[in-house]
């Protein structure tokens, strides 16, 4: 088969990814590098690239819209920036490592466990009562990690000031460490440290979450270029494909979010990430 | 968790700062995403009879990642070249986006704020200018 068809497939199942990935909200990127690997062939960390990539392309149009809205607490976002980065590069390079030392099939097996694990996590029902304003710590204080945000649903503003800025840096640090090695974007983690340790609301910390991934996956991407890792004829329709894909989900079905849906994907990429973890321990 | 905390010191950053990082996360989306499908384009017909094994073996773009390599190539109109530009003009977009954010942090004269923003940016060109290509 010729290589435009090739990339053809990979952009149309890059669509699909990104369209049930917005839609169920757990995001089609992770998803992407299983489907490189097991069904591609493509080396780990060339499809790690790759995710990279549409991560970047992903953030940077969903980003927007939340800058837009003003969600996104970019002070906020600035301030654990600085433990997500240091994560992300220290992440790559024991990827890069990993793989110079011939330990590929390790990566695969923490890569699937990793996966089941975030897409579990994934499934938690998003704490969704009202909130309530949390008592600020010095550092918080000191910079004012603080906000507000018009709630468009509940028709008021909502003010709120950021909590456990200690605990906050120490998630923040081991997202930016998986997102490095692993080239996914770890919003799961990122969105624990802003709603449970900041005790944020729950839709600043998504909008922040996601500003923030970008970064982090600059970093990562970074990293990997530099080291040779990213194949953009690769990486472009994979890139294109999905952020297409989770704009249709955001644009033709808002608000859709079935439960049923949500929990196929989930099986779907518990399954990937079950064949992962085979071909890592050396299985067919 | 209380009802009525000790409140922070709520410091706004201006309107602009949000309508100016937005306009970049979208003029440098669109800016590689232009680059790169018209050098995926190109790539595609100059190499219409290549395989996708040897496509990956070969990463069309390691080549093109110095910048006299990268000048050269996009001098002489080579695919790689311009895709290697597209891959760079995403990285650098999130980039922009801190150096943007330390322009208006220094602006509003919070010296903390303004140190942090340039601890990331620091730490984003050593991973990508020292500690990448030290790994190829």
């Amino acid at each position: 088969m010729d290589l435009i068809w090739y990339l053809v497939i990979l952009a149309a199942v890059a669509i699909a990814a990104g369209f049930v990935g917005s839609l169920t909200g757990i995001g089609g990127g992770i998803i992407i590098i299983p489907v490189l690997v097991i069904f591609f062939n493509v080396p780990l960390v060339v499809a790690i690239g790759a995710s990279v990539i549409t991560i970047l392309a992903n953030s940077a149009t969903t980003g927007s819209a939340y800058l837009h809205d003003r969600l996104t607490d970019l002070r906020i976002g600035m301030f654990l920036e600085i433990a997500t980065v240091p994560g992300a590069i220290i992440g790559a390079v024991l990827t890069v490592y990993l793989v110079h030392a011939d330990l590929q099939d390790a990566l695969l097996v923490a890569l699937g466990i990793i996966l089941i694990l975030l897409a579990v996590a994934g499934l938690r029902r998003i704490r969704d009562d009202a909130y309530t304003i949390a008592v600020p710590d010095r550092r918080s204080r000191r910079l004012g990690l603080s906000g507000s945000y018009h709630d468009a649903q509940l028709n008021e503003t909502i003010a709120y000031q950021a909590a456990d800025t200690n605990r906050a840096l120490g998630i923040m640090f081991a997202a930016g460490l998986v997102a490095g090695m692993f080239g996914i974007g770890s919003g799961v983690l990122k969105v624990t440290a802003l709603d449970d340790a900041l005790k944020l609301p729950i839709k600043v910390s998504t909008a922040t979450s996601n500003f923030m991934i970008g970064v982090t996956a600059c970093a990562t991407t970074g990293v990997l270029l530099a080291a040779g890792y990213v194949n953009a004829v690769l990486a472009v329709p994979v890139a294109v494909g999905a952020t297409a894909g989770a704009l249709m989900g955001s644009y033709i079905l808002p608000g859709v979010r079935s439960r049923t849906v949500r929990i196929a994907f989930t099986l779907v990429l518990v399954g990937l990430s079950i064949e992962l973890i085979i071909r890592g321990l050396g299985g067919p | 968790m209380s009802q009525n905390p000790p409140a922070a010191p709520h410091r706004e950053l201006p309107a602009d700062a949000y309508r100016d990082m937005t306009r970049i996360l979208r003029i440098g989306l669109i800016t590689a995403l232009v680059i790169l499908l018209g050098g995926i384009a190109a790539y595609l017909v100059e190499n219409a009879s290549i395989g996708f094994g040897q496509m990956l073996a070969e990463n069309p773009i390691v080549h093109y990642l110095g910048l006299d390599a990268l000048a050269h190539g996009l001098a002489t109109g080579q695919p790689e070249a311009y895709l290697t530009l597209g891959v760079l003009v995403l990285v650098a977009t999130p980039i922009a986006r801190v150096v943007t954010g330390l322009y208006f942090f220094a602006r509003n004269r919070e010296r903390e704020m303004a140190l942090i923003a340039t601890t990331v940016g620091v730490l984003l060109f050593v991973g990508i200018l020292v500690i990448g290509p030290f790994l190829r």
